[in-house]
């Protein structure tokens, strides 16, 4: 079995004059274990490995790729890339961007993941279920208990003279618990992440999730009305989540981004400041370089308020005339790079939770969103997503609200915070938030 | 056809599974080979080939499941990979493998013309085919992005119990989004045909249709007043009713998520759950649609299976785990995202049956109300049944009348009480294929079903 450098060598090598030739080739090995009853129900382990080509000619972009292949096939893989290039439209933004220094990143890789034999990742799952079914009365079982870990290497090299690879480790576990009171169920969610087990907060995913399903019990729909809406960090993130397309300079430039022309104007109120960094210590995005070798950093998008920029990968760029942000991504070896966050985030503001709470008084606190992949608009910002949360009466959360539905659009939005809280967290991709309070907005119900 | 695992592999990879006592193993293997290109923007980009492959082991010992997987299908990584799911799925069982038997299809898909033998500089012409289409529909449309995808998977499944299936699976995906703008609104189109099938789909979906329908759709919504929110009658366009039933009530009715005590339908067969117009069923033998096989993705062949008989719940989906762990049939619902995945309990093409009502008499009989002609994704908890559903394309009815487009609307409710509020089924029929995602796994699916009417339901908009 040849080493990823020897495969990406062997495409580079098989580069003709008149062409750029880019190879990126990644391995990972994952585990993955569910617990149910007090006991394992599955374990999975992987090993996979593949390569991505890149061929440029006169400005037309093939790409070929392939799973665990020989050196041989590597080469293959550039004369099929070369192949669909012939088929494609010419377009000079297509260019590889030039060797650059990446620093390395401390502790992205922990040996004590890859270490950890399969035993005692079974063992953390089962910790994870007990511990989700024994914080609440009304939790006595999950709809699912996780522990999934990878250990990912990566590998790129260029007829352009770059040459890099990192190796990370992640971890993470997830717990959906289910909380019933007659002949009724809700459902809880919660997760953590990491870069090694032993720094994972089992104990605390697991009561938020009972928590947060058992809260829900008794829900009804409320009346429809305009009043305050606390959305917490996941919710917020759902948000954010949506706005990832309109800060791309991809989407941008392709004229689907509502940011489009508003640089330097006001979008949001100054109380909002988003940045995306991919060298955030801990954040489950961070990368030394970005999926096509150019160094990552931090990017401001909108600082107190006022629109910044976009997110750069290297073709990007040469249309607008910028330089790479390092945000190139790429389905792993399987696609070619487009443009995507590493740590999309809201700076956290200086109060905690509860007091947002304590400043909203009447209002309505959101901790489910469900829809916004299909209810909201990316281009247009508009959206109507369903949510399920509680009251809030006098700064503290009173009874359980389902069905209710809230419309607006992500412009308005982001004018009506009033206050950003303190706790910023991660949704399961790279995109965090901390506990938000809007004005007014509508909310649906009955 | 060659196996994609020689016969003598796939035996010594299954006793090695077995060899920790596992009651079963089972070796999934394939190689896919795809062909993709975009038109974004006027420009033809992103063409590209690929090779995927790997295998899958997976060892069960009473409850416990153990896969481990690989991209390295040679012998040393496949019995590396036997002996990870053998060493967690330990049990006291003495199975030996036994001599496979040949299981031949009861259905086929063969394709018309396989995708696999166009050049792509024909593939990349029907795609300047739908863009030079919507472009020209309407001085509105401002974005056209069309993609083409086609691939040929290979499959081969062999198990402890002698079972040896072997597949090669046609596929094939034309799509195309169109943005309109007006003034400062923006509106999206969508169109997707496709097909377990060769490039003779194109008949039934020639690519300039596609693209004048996905713009058609974008430039009407631009006329869109905002959809209206709060309680309302809903008549919901053929095919969208499928993505409805899909959504709202078919997760519930996968045999994992009754297993794990997720699901209002668990320990509900026999009752009358649904308004007695609703037939459903889930098919995966129809000939050619994007969500058939002949074999599901644990050998069990193609069936159709009853869901709802005139509202009774009769009907679960199950895969070979969970039809062993309830001591019932499996019905060929084992499906998988590829080798890197578990099977898991999955849908195929599910329907609501047509039935007697003329459709324009449905609208007609409809004071006001909202009617949904297209369905966007939706979400749904399947341990309530709470759903809600984007609406892509919506419009007011008003005494009677199909009126003005209504924007941004989407549908909220709960599936057993949409189900049982379903007050009128029309006589027409349509389907759209779509991806199904459910655990990280996404699948190839269609949706279908007649025009329905839900006396009342919540609609969701910023209309008041």
């Amino acid at each position: 079995m040849a080493e990823l450098e020897e495969l990406v060598g062997a495409a580079v090598d098989a580069a003709e004059g008149g062409e750029d030739v880019e190879a990126y080739a990644s391995s990972s090995r994952r585990t993955e274990v569910k617990a149910r009853r007090g006991k394992v129900d599955s374990l999975s382990g992987s090993q996979t490995r593949g390569l991505g080509v890149r061929v440029i000619r006169e400005g037309r972009l093939g790409y070929a790729w392939a799973a665990d292949p020989s050196t041989d096939e590597a080469a293959a893989l550039v004369a099929a890339a070369r192949e669909s290039s012939a088929a494609a439209s010419p377009d000079e933004a297509n260019v590889l961007p030039e060797a650059a220094p990446a620093e390395p990143l401390d502790g992205l890789y922990r040996a004590a993941l890859v270490e950890m034999d399969a035993e005692r990742k079974v063992e953390i799952a089962i910790e994870l279920e007990r511990a989700a079914v024994s914080s609440r009365p009304e939790v006595t079982k999950v709809e699912d208990a996780i522990y999934a870990d990878a250990a990912t290497r990566v590998v790129v090299a260029s007829s352009r003279g770059v040459s890099a690879a990192y190796e990370r480790t992640d971890c993470w576990c997830m717990v959906m618990a289910l909380a019933e009171r007659g002949d009724e169920t809700q459902s809880g969610f919660s997760f953590a992440l990491a870069r090694e087990p032993g720094e994972l907060d089992l104990e605390g995913a697991a009561a938020e999730a009972a928590e947060r399903g058992a809260r829900l019990l008794g829900g009804r729909k409320p009346k429809t009305e305009r009043l305050p809406v606390v959305l917490d960090p996941w919710a917020a993130a759902s948000f954010l989540g949506v706005l990832v397309g309109a800060l791309s300079a991809e989407e941008v430039q392709k004229g689907r981004s509502l940011f489009a022309d508003l640089v330097g104007e006001e979008v949001a109120t100054e109380l909002i400041t988003i940045v995306d960094d991919g060298r955030l210590p801990g954040g489950p995005g961070a990368q030394p370089f970005d999926d096509e070798g150019v160094p990552t950093g931090r990017t401001p998008l909108i600082d107190t308020g006022t629109l910044r920029g976009f997110l750069h990968n290297t073709a990007t760029a040469h249309r607008a005339g910028a330089s790479s942000t390092g945000n190139a991504g790429r389905p792993g070896y399987r696609g070619v790079p487009g443009v995507s966050p590493h740590n999309l985030l809201i700076e956290p503001g200086p109060d905690g939770p509860e007091a947002l709470l304590a400043s909203a008084g009447r209002a309505v606190y959101v901790q489910e969103v469900t829809g916004v992949h299909s209810g909201a608009n990316p281009v247009s910002g508009e959206f109507s997503v369903g949510a399920a949360g509680l009251r809030v009466e006098g700064g503290a959360l009173e009874e359980p609200l389902r069905e209710m539905t809230i419309a607006s659009t992500l412009q308005e939005m982001l004018r009506a915070v009033t206050s950003v809280g303190s706790d910023l967290r991660f949704r399961g991709g790279s995109v965090g938030a901390p506990t938000l309070l809007l004005a007014e907005m509508s909310v649906a119900g009955a | 056809m060659t196996p994609v695992l020689d016969e003598t592999l796939t035996r010594d990879v299954l006793h090695a599974a077995l060899s920790g006592g596992a009651d079963f193993a089972e070796i999934y293997a394939e190689e896919r080979r795809s062909t993709s290109a975009q038109l974004d923007d006027g420009r033809v980009e992103d063409v590209a080939t690929g090779t995927d492959r790997g295998a899958g082991v997976r060892a069960i010992a009473g409850e416990v499941t153990a896969y481990a997987f690989s991209n390295r299908m040679d012998r040393d990584a496949l019995l590396e990979a036997a002996a990870a799911a053998a060493a967690a799925a330990r049990g006291n069982a003495k199975r030996a493998v036994l001599d496979f038997t040949r299981a031949e299809p009861q259905v086929l898909h063969a394709p018309g013309e396989p995708a696999g033998g166009v050049a792509r500089e024909r593939k990349v012409a029907w795609l300047r085919e739908v863009d030079d289409a919507a472009r020209s529909h309407a001085p509105e449309v401002r974005q056209v992005v069309a993609g083409w995808g086609d691939s040929v998977q290979r499959v081969l499944i062999a198990s402890s119990e002698g079972l040896w299936v072997q597949e090669e699976r046609h596929r094939l995906r034309l799509v195309v989004q169109v943005v309109a703008g007006r003034g400062g609104i923006l509106q999206t189109g969508f169109e997707g045909p496709a097909g377990l099938a060769g490039v003779e789909l194109l008949e039934a979906h020639p690519p300039a249709e596609v693209g004048v329908k996905a713009a058609r759709q974008a430039v009407t919504m631009l006329g869109g007043v905002p959809a209206p929110a709060g309680e309302m009658a809903v008549v919901v366009g053929p095919a969208g009713g499928g993505v409805l039933f899909h959504e709202a009530c078919g997760h519930g009715l996968e045999a994992d998520t009754i297993g794990k005590e997720a699901s209002i339908y668990r320990g509900r067969k026999g009752e009358v759950l649904a308004s007695e117009l609703v037939t459903g069923v889930d098919d995966s033998t129809e000939p050619n649609a994007w969500g058939s096989f002949s074999f599901d993705d644990e050998g069990s062949p193609a069936a159709r299976t009853v869901l709802f008989d005139g509202g009774r719940l009769t009907g679960f989906l199950y895969d070979r785990y969970w039809a062993s762990h309830d001591g019932a049939p499996t019905t060929g619902n084992g499906r998988r995202q590829s080798y890197a995945s578990l099977p898991i309990p999955r849908m195929t093409n599910t329907s609501i049956l047509p039935g007697a009502t003329d459709p324009e008499e449905i609208v007609a009989d409809t004071r006001s109300g909202l009617y949904a002609k297209a369905l966007g994704g939706g979400q749904v908890n399947p341990a309530t049944g709470d759903f809600v559903f984007g609406v892509s394309e919506a419009y007011l009815i008003e005494d009677g009348e199909i009126t003005r487009p209504a924007r941004g609307a989407n549908l909220i409710g709960n599936g057993v009480t949409i189900l049982r509020a379903v007050d009128a089924v029309g006589s027409d029929f349509d389907s759209r294929p779509g991806t199904c995602g459910k655990d990280g796994q996404g699948v190839p699916v269609t949706t279908g079903s007649p025009t329905l009417r839900i006396a009342r339901m919540t609609v969701g908009g910023t209309g008041g």
